[in-house]
This record gives C-alpha cells, structure tokens and sequence, in this order.
C-alpha cells in the first residue's frame, strides 16, 4: 500500500499552486478547497511524552526543556527508551531500616530471619544495545523514579549568563523603542498632555536636584560579558598520532550529536538522556481560520476531533496500467477514480486551465483575499501570511483526448465492499470499462508529444466533481445539504517514452 | 545420513526435541536444550556443544571450515552457557561461554569469539578477527562496545522454565553415550 501511495505519480495541484499527492493535502470545508501544509497554520496543540503518554502543559514543558522527567533515551544507540530492571541485593540491616520494615511487611518477613535484608535496586538498560547505566559509574537507585542523578554539564554556567544577558538585551532594547516612541508622540503634539507635563516636570525638577543618572539613563545597556576565550590551550601530547585508539571507548558522531550540551568524546560519560517530548498539531486554514486537522488531546487517543484529509472529500485518480507511450502516438491509459464521499458524484473531465486562464484565476483569488482580509479586520489573520497563489511549474507533455460525456460514481457503501460482482451499467459511456461500488474504472486516449526516449509523460486534466457538504450538526435538516461544483486540477506522470527502435 | 545419525552424542540431562535437524559428529553436553527446528550441521568436522545452551527455533550452528588436512578436521567447540536466539546463523571459528547471539544475527566461520560477547539483533559479523570478551555487537551499523557490566547474569530461570515446559509438548530425543 505504502509502495502504491508513496510513489507520486498522481499529483493534485493545491490552490495555492503548489503540486501535492493527494495524501498529502487537506480540505477546507468552510473553503471548498485544496490546502497544503504550506497553506496552513500548524499549530502546537499538547506536549506530552510518547512513551509515558504523560500530557504536559506547554508551560511546564518549557521549564524542563521539552524533555521528560521519568523517561530516558539511550545514549548509545539513541533508539530505544532505557527501561528500568530490579535486581535483589543483600544489604546488612541498619537501625533506621528496621524500623522501616516493621512498617512495611515485605521486607519484615525477611529481616526478621537474619540481619540481612533483600533489597531491591534499579539501574537502567538498553534492551537493543544492552547499555546500562553501571556502564557509566552510576549507582543503583532504590526507586525507580525520579531520582537518578542529574547530568552537569560543564558550560551551564556560561550558558546561563549568556541568556541572562540577552534577555536583559531584549527587555532593554524595548525600552529604548518605547522611549523612542514616547518622545516621537510628544513632538508631533503641540499640547502636551498632562502626563507629559507633570512627567517632564519631574524630571526637570529630579535634573536639578541631581538624581540625573538614575532618570536620564535608564537606557543602561546590560554588563556586557566576556567572550569566552582560553588562554591556555593545552599542546597536543607527543603519542597522539602513534597511540592506537581504542574505537570501542570513542564516541561516535552520532552519539555525540544526541547530547548537544555536552558531546562526550568518551563512552563512559554517555549518560541517559531525558527523553524529548512530542507534540499534538493542529491544523488550520490560512484563509478562514478554520480547523483542518485537530486531534483529540489525550496522549493516549490517536483519533481526530477534526480530521478533513483531502482522501476523503475529493475523488482518488488512480493509474491502472499504461500503453507503451511512443512520440505522437495515441496510447491507452486505464485510470481508477475513487468516490471517498457518501454521496453521488458526478464528474467531468476536462481540459486545465491555459496560461492565460490560470493568471486570471490567481488575480481573482488574490482579490478574493483582500476583500476577506479587509472585510475581517478583527481576526487574528495577517495577510502576509498568506501564501501568494503561483501558476503550477508542472507542464504537461501530452495531449488528452477528453470522454464526451460526464459519469457518475456512487457513493461510498462500506458494506458494498463484500460484493464481487462487477456491474456494468448499460447507461455508461464507451469510456468506462467497469464499476465497483464507489469505484470507477475510465479508459483515455492520450498522445504525447514529440518527446525523446525515456522523456518523462505527464497528463494532466481539471477534474470537476460535485461534492455535497454534510450538515455539521444533527440539528441542521438534511436539506440544508449543499451541493457544490468544485473543481481539482490533477496532473499525472504516466511513465516514460520507450525506445521503440530497438524492439 | 543414517551413519552421521548415529554420530549424535546427547548427554543426559539435555534436551533435544526432536524436530529439530542435528547432522554429523555433534556432542550436546548435560543441561542444554535444542528447540524445534533448530539446526547443527557438523558438516567438515565435528561439533561440541558446551553445558547449558539454549539453541531456540531455526538457530543454525554450522561447522563447514575447510581442514587443514582430511585427517585433522577442524573441531568447533562452543563454551557453557551461551544462548543462540531465533534465526542466528553461527559458523564461528570458536566460541567462548557466556555469549548471547540474538535473533537473526550472523557470525561467519573466521570470527572467534571469546566471552560474555552479546551480538545484538539483526548484526552480521564476517571477516578474520577475535572478539575480545564483553564486546557488544550492536545497531545498523554492527558498532562495537565494551559491556562493563553483564546484565543478564545467568539464564538459569528461562532454562529451568524450558525444562519444565517443552516435554509436555514435544517428543524429545533419547540421550545416547
Ligand atoms: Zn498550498
Ligand atoms: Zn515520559
Ligand atoms: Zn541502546
Ligand atoms: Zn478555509
């Protein structure tokens, strides 16, 4: 299936210009159109950790750096999450232990017999490259959560005081901007307003009693720190070039690149490492703001609350099989039409927009924003945001000969799936060679052009279906359902010319 | 075939289903235990298999180093307490104890390994060399790594467990001196 879908060789041309496979565009239903990820907002919509399912709140997820607490990836092989496994040790029994027992019976069972104590420690290991923790010096722990020692890295310090000075950069380059724009507002106006006056006066009266430093510099730029610089860079020692190494104790670059903070040259400093979390995505549409894909917020559910996949609003082109394609030659290509809809559709193929056409219907769209954009003031939308439309790169090289007539394929019957038969509706045009429940199967005529061998052929045709909108809620009557003309530009790579010569 | 049949020594002890394919001069030693269609084929020389071995399903131990000369065949000893997973094929040269060699991992006839090596899932090993001991074989990449620490210290409870289990459901052969 993957092999089917991942290969593009069917593209669907999004509004915004761009050629998709279908699986990769959405659809807008408040639009009626095509949305690519381009066209889209993606936004972060939960944090949560795959591999506990714990949801975290953006906020929290910031202070801990977009890592987990209580998962670990593996330094090693960086692709599996370190698990924790018990072992048993026996520990002489102190005091305070005993104590402890007394108040926990599983443990007293056992201290009661002798003075020592099974107790169960933790380390963590790899079950894919069967790293462990005690590969690293780190000590058993009695829990397995939440205490295993925190990694130091050796420039947190520089670190922290390079973001602290930048923050303070920000907080005072705004300052600045919004002195700026205060004195700006006072010269444009004649009449100061009160604030000003008694503001100005405030600080006259502050100049002449000599606190000028503090009120007329509060423009202070933040301590600038050092750069940081060695002085002393140590001589590389005489054996480096004649010592064998020993590959097993070096890291690999990768290795190094999963611990940025501290890219350890030796296998004995790959700590665990705080697994990354991962995010939910929303989608919306740039153009009406409306949500294209939202999943459910739960880490645990893999479902949509809104899902509008192109795949399952716009009808599937699929190619069956082609003729050997020659150079100004008719062929027969065999295309598979899929109606994912539960409703009727009826389609008509027909020739893409010329050059001409296609300048037109950008223009138009562009307007079509403005009006939007000027119309809906209040919203959160920004126009520059909005991907300017283009005319699709892709040029076809072949001439389509277009059916005469329209065809309808049904709608999506799930239980219909279990029939074998294939109907043949006396009704259908020449084209159609067979019909399947919400499939469709056309036979075309296609001629490319005067092409070299092994030149790519590729067709392509605007797709016009109707396409009615579901009510959204069950209190709408089944009448409000609307049908609309849409329309999809579809360009497909049909293969290659053969070198006829030669056979 | 019938003649390297007879060649067959298991020690008591041992347990050797009998589906699985065992040809020429192979000794099973006491306390290891032959999972169905596990295969060793003693095909240019003999083989000895060191005590408590678990050799799992469709794990292949093949001997089939050319002799130096014909009456000096090239004996493949294998140490006590090595685990062959699922579908591992090993035509090492030599083979310490302790190892694991985990499900689809291949060890070509001039490897020697020595102990307490693990080579991970999936890891093809070929090419003259000696694996020092606790040498972990790992990743797409066949990366090597020191093991300070062995963590599965013993196998004794999933041997224990096989013990128990695979008589009641398959027909084992008979230990034969
Ligand atoms: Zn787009
Ligand atoms: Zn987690
Ligand atoms: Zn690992
Ligand atoms: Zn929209």
């Amino acid at each position: 299936m993957d092999f089917l879908i991942s290969q593009n060789y069917v593209n669907y041309v999004c509004q915004c210009g761009l050629l998709k496979p279908l699986t990769n565009l959405y659809f807008c239903r408040h639009c009626l159109n095509l949305r690519c990820s381009f066209c889209c907002h993606h936004e972060v919509d939960s944090h949560f950790c795959r591999n506990c399912l714990e949801n975290i709140p953006s906020s929290e997820a910031k202070l801990r750096k977009n890592k987990c607490n209580s998962c670990f990836d593996c330094p090693s092989c960086s692709f599996s999450v370190l698990s924790a496994r018990a072992t048993t040790i026996q520990v002489p029994m102190t005091v305070k232990e005993k104590q402890e027992g007394e108040e926990s019976s599983t443990t007293t069972s056992e201290a009661s017999s002798g003075k020592m104590v099974a107790k169960k420690m933790y380390y963590l290991a790899c079950l894919a490259c069967r790293y462990s923790s005690r590969d690293v010096g780190i000590s058993d722990q009695a829990s397995q959560n939440f205490c295993w020692p925190e990694q130091e890295y050796m420039h947190a310090n520089r670190f922290n005081t390079i973001l602290n000075y930048y923050q303070a950069l920000v907080l005072h380059d705004k300052q600045v901007k919004q002195d700026e724009k205060r004195r700006k507002t006072t010269n444009k106006s004649k009449f100061q307003s009160m604030t000003d006056r008694t503001g100005l006066n405030v600080s006259a009266i502050r100049r002449q009693m000599g606190f000028d430093k503090t009120v007329s510099k509060p423009k202070n730029k933040p301590a600038s720190i050092l750069p940081s610089m060695t002085e002393e860079v140590e001589e590389l020692s005489e054996d480096i070039f004649t010592k064998p190494i020993n590959l097993k104790n070096i890291t690999t670059i990768e290795q190094r690149f999963t611990q940025p903070a501290n890219q350890p040259e030796s296998v004995k400093h790959l700590y665990p490492q705080h697994k990354n979390l991962s995010i939910k995505r929303s989608i919306r549409c740039r153009h009406c703001e409306h949500n294209v894909i939202k999943p459910e917020y739960n880490p645990t559910s893999i479902k949509y609350r809104i899902q509008q996949f192109a795949s399952s609003h716009v009808p599937e082109v699929r190619i069956i099989k082609c003729y050997p394609l020659m150079p100004n030659k008719s062929a027969f290509i065999t295309l598979k039409l899929t109606n994912p809809t539960m409703n009727d559709m009826t389609i008509t193929i027909m020739e893409l927009p010329t050059d001409d056409e296609e300048v037109m219907m950008i223009d138009e769209m562009k307007k079509n924003f403005e009006s939007l954009t000027v119309s809906s003031k209040s919203s959160l939308m920004r126009p520059s945001l909005i991907e300017d439309p283009r005319i699709v790169s892709c040029k076809p090289t072949a001439k389509l000969e277009l059916p005469d007539s329209s065809f309808v394929i049904n709608q999506r019957d799930d239980s219909a799936e279990f029939d074998d038969e294939i109907q043949t509706d006396k009704k259908d045009p020449k084209f159609v060679i067979w019909r399947k429940a919400n499939k469709i199967a056309i036979e075309l005529s296609i001629t490319p052009n005067d092409l070299k061998v092994n030149d790519e052929v590729i067709v392509g045709f605007t797709m016009h279906y109707t396409y009615s909108t579901v009510p959204s809620t069950t209190a709408e009557k089944k009448d409000s359902q609307q049908r609309h003309a849409l329309n999809a530009r579809v360009y497909l790579n049909v293969g290659n010319i053969v070198d006829y010569s030669t056979k | 075939m019938s003649r390297n049949e007879n060649k067959v020594k298991i020690m008591p002890k041992a347990i050797v289903c009998e589906d699985c394919i065992i040809q020429g001069d192979v000794t099973i030693s006491s306390g290891c235990v032959v999972h169905p269609s596990a295969q060793i084929i003693a095909e240019t020389g003999p083989i000895v298999i060191g005590e408590n071995c678990i050799i799992e399903e469709y794990a292949k131990i093949h001997n089939r180093i050319q002799p130096e000369s014909p009456d000096k065949p090239h004996i493949l000893t294998i140490g006590p307490n090595n685990i062959f997973e699922v579908g591992s094929v090993i035509e090492a040269s030599k083979i310490g104890e302790k190892n694991i060699f985990e499900c689809k991992s291949f060890v070509s006839s001039d490897v020697e390994v020595s102990n307490g090596c693990v080579i991970c899932a999936g890891c093809h090993l070929s090419g003259g060399q000696h694996l020092l001991e606790n040498t972990v074989i790992f990743g797409k990449h066949c990366q090597q790594r020191e093991a300070l620490d062995r963590i599965s210290g013993s196998h004794m409870l999933q041997l224990d467990f096989l013990r128990k289990i695979l008589p009641n459901y398959h027909h084992l052969r008979k230990a034969k001196q």
